[in-house]
Parts: C-alpha cells; sequence; structure tokens
C-alpha cells in the first residue's frame, strides 16, 4: 500500500510525498492545472517548451543538458495535457537515487534544476529571451501541423473536436498555429507571471526521503509569492437529446480510421461509472472482448479495435483500422455489440473477467513512479478521495444489473471515418 | 535446490538466478521485492531474419515466405479448445507477445496467480494447433496489421533506411511481410518453423517479480513436454553474404506527413561476434553517439537555434550478431543538409579529437540510465532475453559499460563512421 502525504502549503499550492522504499530512481513533478481556455491554450503549451530553453544560471539548453549529464542522466521534461476541461502544464525531473550513484545530494540538486527552469527563466527586457521565444515558436507550429503524423490517433482528436465543436473539451492540447503571430517574448511572460499566480500547483515527489525534510526543501526552493487561485469548474457531462452526427474526411492513407465517440451521461462522481468502467471492458476493453472477438477474430475486418473511457468528460471513444470499403460493413457490427450490451447480452463470466482486468491494473499503479504521481493528481482534480483498496471494492461490487443501467445510458453522438483521397 | 546458479550485481543490487532443464531450456529469474506486479516472458531465439534454415530431421535448406515468424506468433493463440486470451482473462492477467528481427516472445503479466498463469504460458507455447481454414483467416488480420504500419511513417522511414543500408541480409525486410508474401503461407510451412524453432534448447524463459523461483521452476519442469526430442541440435540457419557497402546512398517516399522525416544510418562492418563483446560495442557505439550528437553537444545547439532539427533529433546503435548499425532521426524540413552536417561535425572531430570530459560526462549518464532501467519489469525482462540470446547476460552491463576507457571510445570513432557507409531515407509530404 502507497504511503502518501498531502499539505496545503500556500494558497492553492499542495505537496504531496508518496514515500517508497522499493524503487532506485526519485520523480519530482511540478504541475500548474488552469481551466481550459481557447485564448490561453497555445501560450500554456509555450511556456514551458522557453523555460526549458535557458535560465539565469544555466543560460542556455545546453548548460541544462550538461547539468543533468553530471547528475547522472537525470531526465527533466516537460509537457502539457488536457485533464477534462482542464490544462495542465507539468515539469518533472527523474534521476537515480543517492544510494545507487556516489553523488551527495543528488535530490538537492535536482530540485535546484527545477527551480531554475521554473523560477529562474532567462530574461531580456521585460520578456522571455527573443531568441528563444521565435525558434520555440516555429517548433510548436511544427508541432501542431504533425498532429496528421499519427493517424490513428488523428482520427481520434478530430472525433473529439467535431463531437464536443461547442465546449472547451474540443480544444487542441498543443494550441493553434493562427494565434502563434500574436504571441510577444513580453506578452508571453506576463501570461507567465499571471499562471504562476492563478494556476492551480500541485507538486508531487514519489522517493524514499522523510516528509519533513523534503517539505522544508520545497518551501526553501519555491517562491510561492502573491498567489491568488483560480477555481476549477466541472465539466457539464450529460446531455439530453443527442443527435447522431456522420463526420467523413479525406487523406492520402493506406487504411481507413474509424472512430465512434459516445457520450456516456454518467459523471465519475455517479454511483454507476464503476459499472460503467466494467462494461466499457467488456465491450472493448482486451482481446476477450465484444469488439474484438466479433470485429477482427470472427469478420477479419481489424488488427487493432477498442474501446476506451474518458473520465473527466465522460465520453467513450471506439476506435479500428478497416479496410476503405469495409466502413458500413465494421460500423453495423459494432453499434450490434454496443446494443447487445444495452440489452445485457454478456455473461457473470464477462463481468469476472473484467473486473479482474481492471482490478489488475489499480493494483499495479504502484508499481511505477510517473504512473503513481499521475495517479495522485487524477485524484485530486475529481475531488475523489478513494484510496486503492476502496477503489478496487466498488469495481467488485459492480452488478450485471448496474452494467446493463450503465450502458444503456450511453449515446451515439458521432461517427468519424478518415478515408483515403 | 541444486542446480542454481546465480550472478549478483553489488552496485545495482540485482542478481539472477538460472536454472537448465534437462531438454536444455534455460529458466532465468530476477526477485523484484515489493512490486505487485509480476511478469514472464517466454521467448525463441526465432525472429524475421530466420527466413533460410534447414528444417528438424531435413538436410536441405528451405526458404519460407517473408514474415513467416510474426504470423506463428499470431497463431499460437489458437488452440483446438479456442482462444488462449480468455484463459488468461479468467486469471485477471494480461497476455501478449511480439516478434522482433531475432527474437519471438510471449509475455503476460499478472497480480495474481502467478503460477497458474506461467503453466498457462508454458503450455500455450508448446501447443500449436494450425488448420487451413484458420491459417486464412488470419491473412485478413495481419493484412490489417501491415497497412496499419504502412500509415506510420516513423515505421516507414526506418524500414526504408535498413532497405538503404543492406543488400542481402534479411534485416532489410518487414517483420510482418507483405500482404502477398504472408498469402503464401500455409500451415504445413508453419508446423516446419515450429518444430525447428520452438525446441526448448532453443528458447528461455524469464521471471521477474515478487515469487518463489523453486516452485516456478517445479511449474515449469512438470508442464514442459515430454514427448519432444530431447536431443539438443544446432540449428543451422543461413544468411546470404552481406557485402561492406551500402545499397543505396539515398531513399525517398511520400506519405500524409506535415514535415520531413528521416533517418541516416550508418552501416558497421566490424560484425560476426556476440557475447560481452558486442555488449561492449554496442555500449561503446551509443555512448559515442550521444559525445557526437546528444542534447549536450554544441553540434545539437547549434542545428537546434538554427531551426534545421529540433527536439525529435536522436541517435542509437543497434547490435546484433549478424548486422549492425547507427541511426541519427528526426524531422527536418531539409533532411540532406542535416546528413552533410552530420557528416561535416564527424570529418572535423576526426580532426580536431574527442573531448575526455564529455566521455565522463556521458558515461554518468548511460549509468543513471541503466540504473533507473531496472524500476521497469517490462524492461528488464525484454532486454535480459534479448542479453541472453547474444550469450551474454544483462546484469554484465553495468560492469562493461564502467570499465569503457575514452582510448576505446576513440577507436571505435575510427572505424565506424566513414563518408561512405551511411545512408539516407527521408519521408516527404504528399
Amino acid at each position: 500500500m502507497l504511503n502518501r502525504t498531502r499539505e496545503k502549503i500556500n494558497d492553492g499550492v499542495y505537496l504531496n510525498v508518496i514515500n517508497t522504499d522499493k524503487f532506485k530512481t526519485e520523480l519530482i513533478s511540478f504541475y500548474l492545472i488552469l481551466p481550459l481556455d481557447k485564448n490561453e491554450v497555445t501560450s500554456n503549451t509555450l511556456v514551458p517548451l522557453i523555460l526549458k530553453r535557458g535560465t539565469k544560471k544555466y543560460k542556455t539548453s545546453l548548460d541544462i543538458e550538461r547539468r543533468l549529464e553530471e547528475l547522472y542522466g537525470s531526465d527533466m521534461s516537460v509537457s502539457v495535457a488536457k485533464k477534462g476541461e482542464k490544462h495542465a502544464i507539468r515539469f518533472s525531473i527523474e534521476g537515480p537515487l543517492e544510494d545507487f550513484v556516489s553523488s551527495d545530494e543528488i535530490l538537492k540538486n535536482k530540485l535546484e534544476v527545477l527551480k531554475e527552469v521554473i523560477y529562474n527563466p532567462l530574461l531580456e527586457g521585460d520578456g522571455f529571451n527573443k531568441n528563444y521565444v521565435t525558434q520555440e515558436e516555429k517548433n510548436l507550429k511544427d508541432r501542431i501541423s504533425s498532429r496528421i503524423n499519427d493517424k490513428k490517433q488523428h482520427a481520434v482528436t478530430r472525433c473529439i473536436e467535431e463531437m464536443c465543436k461547442d465546449e472547451a473539451y474540443s480544444i487542441y492540447k498543443f494550441g493553434y498555429i493562427e494565434d502563434l503571430d500574436n504571441i510577444t517574448s513580453t506578452s508571453l511572460y506576463k501570461h507567465y507571471l499571471d499562471i504562476l499566480k492563478k494556476a492551480r500547483i500541485e507538486i508531487s515527489i514519489v522517493s524514499n526521503v522523510d516528509n519533513n525534510m523534503i517539505k522544508e526543501m520545497i518551501k526553501g526552493f519555491f517562491p510561492f509569492n502573491e498567489r491568488k487561485s483560480l477555481t476549477l469548474k466541472r465539466e457539464k457531462v450529460v446531455f439530453e437529446n443527442i443527435e447522431e452526427k456522420i463526420v467523413q474526411e479525406e487523406m492520402n492513407i493506406n487504411q481507413g480510421k474509424l472512430t465512434l465517440g459516445y457520450r456516456t451521461n454518467i459523471p465519475y462522481e455517479d454511483e454507476l461509472y464503476s459499472a460503467f468502467l466494467v462494461g466499457n471492458y467488456i465491450l472493448g476493453g482486451g482481446p476477450d472482448s465484444k469488439l474484438f472477438i466479433n470485429v477482427r477474430e470472427k469478420e477479419s475486418l481489424a488488427y487493432y479495435i477498442y474501446s476506451k473511457a474518458y473520465k473527466y468528460k465522460s465520453l467513450m471513444l471506439i476506435s479500428a483500422g478497416i479496410e476503405f470499403d469495409k466502413y458500413e460493413n465494421a460500423l453495423r457490427i459494432i453499434k450490434e455489440q454496443v446494443l447487445s450490451m444495452k440489452r445485457g447480452e454478456f455473461e457473470e463470466k464477462n463481468i469476472e473477467q473484467s473486473k479482474r482486468a481492471i482490478i489488475t491494473s489499480i493494483k499495479t499503479v504502484g508499481d511505477d513512479t510517473f504512473s503513481i504521481s499521475e495517479f495522485y493528481l487524477s485524484k485530486v482534480l475529481s475531488g475523489d478521495d478513494k484510496d486503492i483498496d476502496e477503489l478496487i471494492d466498488s469495481i467488485n461490487k459492480v452488478n450485471k444489473e448496474d452494467i446493463i443501467a450503465a450502458m444503456n445510458k450511453i449515446m451515439l453522438d458521432t461517427v468519424y471515418f478518415l478515408k483515403n483521397q | 535446490m541444486d542446480n542454481i546458479s546465480t550472478i549478483k550485481n553489488e552496485n545495482l543490487k540485482e542478481e539472477s538466478f538460472l536454472h537448465v532443464l534437462e531438454n536444455g531450456l534455460k529458466v532465468y529469474f530476477v526477485p523484484k521485492k515489493g512490486f505487485t506486479k509480476k511478469y514472464a516472458v517466454f521467448a525463441t531465439n526465432y525472429g524475421s531474419n530466420d527466413n533460410v534454415f534447414v528444417p528438424i530431421g531435413e538436410k536441405d535448406p528451405i526458404t519460407v515466405p517473408e514474415g513467416i515468424a510474426h504470423f506463428l506468433e499470431h497463431k499460437l493463440f489458437e488452440e483446438k479448445e479456442g482462444n488462449i486470451f480468455n484463459r488468461f482473462s479468467e486469471l485477471g492477467s494480461y497476455v501478449n507477445a511480439y516478434t522482433n528481427f531475432n527474437q519471438t516472445a510471449y509475455l503476460f503479466s499478472c497480480t495474481d496467480k502467478f503460477y497458474e498463469n506461467l503453466e498457462l504460458l508454458v503450455s500455450f507455447v508448446q501447443s500449436p494447433y494450425f488448420t487451413d481454414e484458420n491459417v486464412n483467416k488470419e491473412k485478413g488480420i495481419i493484412a490489417q496489421e501491415i497497412k496499419m504500419y504502412e500509415d506510420n511513417p516513423s515505421w516507414k522511414v526506418f524500414f526504408n533506411c535498413l532497405r538503404g543500408m543492406y543488400q542481402n541480409h534479411p534485416v532489410r525486410i518487414d517483420i510482418a511481410g507483405t500482404v502477398d508474401s504472408i498469402s503464401h503461407i500455409d500451415k504445413e510451412t508453419l508446423y516446419k518453423c515450429y518444430n525447428t524453432f520452438y525446441h526448448p534448447s532453443n528458447m528461455a524463459l524469464f521471471i521477474v517479480g515478487d515469487i518463489n523461483f523453486e516452485k516456478a521452476i517445479k511449474i515449469v519442469d512438470d508442464t514442459i513436454k515430454r514427448d519432444r526430442n530431447n536431443d539438443i541440435q544446432e540449428i543451422d540457419r543461413q544468411y546470404p553474404i552481406e557485402p561492406k557497402e551500402i545499397n543505396d546512398r539515398y531513399i525517398e517516399e511520400n506519405l500524409s506527413v506535415s514535415t520531413p522525416l528521416f533517418n541516416i544510418g550508418f552501416k558497421d562492418y566490424d560484425i560476426g561476434y556476440d557475447g560481452d563483446k558486442l555488449v561492449k560495442k554496442e555500449i561503446m557505439t551509443n555512448l559515442l553517439l550521444d559525445m557526437l550528437f546528444g542534447a549536450g553537444t554544441k553540434f545539437y545547439e547549434e542545428m537546434y537555434e538554427s531551426g534545421i532539427i529540433n527536439n525529435s533529433f536522436g541517435a542509437q546503435f543497434i547490435a546484433s550478431k549478424t548486422y549492425s548499425h547507427s541511426i541519427i532521426g528526426g524531422q527536418s524540413d531539409n533532411p540532406k543538409e542535416v546528413a552533410k552536417k552530420i557528416i561535416e561535425n564527424i570529418t572535423n572531430l576526426k580532426e580536431k579529437g574527442l573531448d575526455e570530459e564529455d566521455f565522463i560526462r556521458i558515461k554518468n549518464k548511460m549509468i543513471g540510465h541503466h540504473i533507473m532501467n531496472f524500476d521497469s519489469l517490462e524492461y528488464i525482462a525484454n532486454s535480459f532475453i534479448k542479453y541472453t540470446f547474444n550469450n551474454t547476460t544483462l546484469l554484465n552491463y553495468l560492469n562493461i559499460l564502467k570499465d569503457i576507457k575514452f582510448e576505446d571510445i576513440e577507436n571505435r570513432f575510427k572505424t565506424h563512421f566513414t563518408k561512405d557507409n551511411y545512408t539516407l531515407s527521408v519521408i516527404k509530404p504528399n
């Protein structure tokens, strides 16, 4: 069982310490959580890219990189992610524990690099370094354009964009090329100062250190001045009267990518949520799921087919790669399988197997530092304080009736098909 | 228990245990106390490269259709009683398999009922069940898998690069074959491949997690088939002669991508050996690549600042007994210019000499990375299998790395990169 303590250390700033001695590495993650806002998403994505370019002490990426190499290849990574209608900017540093390398104070040294990157950026006048901003704007532009490269992911992203057209959830996590033109080094730095003030800050540490020591270190390293934390809003997730949409797009490709987007209408706070997770698994969770057996094994229509739950926004997406001319056939079989779930055409055995698979994945969260960090973040964001045993218990309690009730709430919203030109 | 040998690495605080069964099957174990997950891999030293061989009990070599090792991997999941996935699901575990150039591996991960899972793994891999009907059915599924890869630009740019480097070696063939090549696969050829390469003496079983090894050995020993010929025979695999020269200097293809992708492959001709010597070459070359092109080099900084590369830029050396190469890849608006700069950098540094301080930093980094990798059961298992089939052990890696000297790197630099031994593969937007 994981030993975790959580403490508020400033207005909207929380420190989560997960103490464990089974790893050879330690991980520190610093999350800035903001509302997902079309006007800010591009700037939010650009900021960590600039910060990684240089600090007052480590003026270039090269200086930072060489420092990390000295710290036995500690890895500093940044990312932005969509957590429902929230935008999470993450800065992490991960590296070997002191016991495994001949280096004193390696934790302190890792924290120092992280602090430099977040709180001590290289400035020029009243903004970020102009060269860095220009270069990273180009890199981000390329990154955004390259969203078409991964066709499977692209079909999923496009389906969500069409499905949630008028909601914040449709916003692309890396932002928009047209918004890059209006960002200057000054406006971006101002935006960053604003983020540092208003974002919810979650810091998590997965290591084998003393809680008090790490708390004092963090407080000493990170200056949380002028905080005025925003309240984060819960997403709208329940919809009535959904009209089914069909969207088809063309690209020069070899295999059609089909995605069906469903509204589950079951918030994660709802008692039926665990039943929905089990139902989703029976439908398309693994190689013994209805979709896998009927679309792949029986009909040889696809190599990959699965259904995935999107917790914060209560969506369920089914994805498959198929021959272009098998669209109607695949769509019909997939819809039939969803319908059979609603009619309760599954056995006690399917329920038990799906529960076990879900429970296995919950249990193994504690075997990986990054999963641990993300697991606790998701609990914080969803205001759910169930520990691992309680979560397992809630899955175990699910019965067939609940699953049928949950599956009868889901509604098909958008069918998206990416086909050849 | 008798007959268990141990290798310890004090720095890593890890150890591995080995027990060899009568029929030659090697069973390995690395304990991981405190981990919930348990993981086992049952693998055969047989991959997409083994396309020409003498079938067991025969005299003459045969050439089998491209992609058959991967096809066989798919088909082993089918039993007379139905699909094996279901049985693992009943145990709440996750089962999967993969085929690469040199190995086919079957694996599961679980939290409970480890020994039942282990028994199931060992028994299903030993129970081939091929019929005309189930072989034909699989062709449609694998055709979709092949098409999925055809839409994957990183995969395409890599395989085009291999085809540019190699003239004859089967590493230039797609692992899954082509829609046409797999159409020629039948159950008779599948059985021939199976009987030749799935003999226990050509296989290894690796277990990692918080479990009791002696109990596991007993399960494996009881489950392993007794009716198979226990004579351990060397398999006659035949590889064509591969010239030192590359096949093509430049290969280009168009796909739906936003920016061009490139792979620059340097073909290695210092080949023909495995064991610790191969591991040393692998580590030296990766260390060298990082000293030449890594994010901590002036070269990377200048290229990045000029905008010709972005953070997708990276390099890796792939080491195997019969082929080896370095691949440097990424995205760029101008891949030809990137290749030119890479060659210039190599030429410059060959004149100027490498910097020993860079060597020390990168060596520390690699030590750290290796230690960090031991937090992942998947990494331990899959790397362990790879090193075992290369006649060495993963637990030697750290000591070999620590013993590498700056002079070793300087010598390696002289031979591996030349102006003539590279291929540039590019995927352009269409």
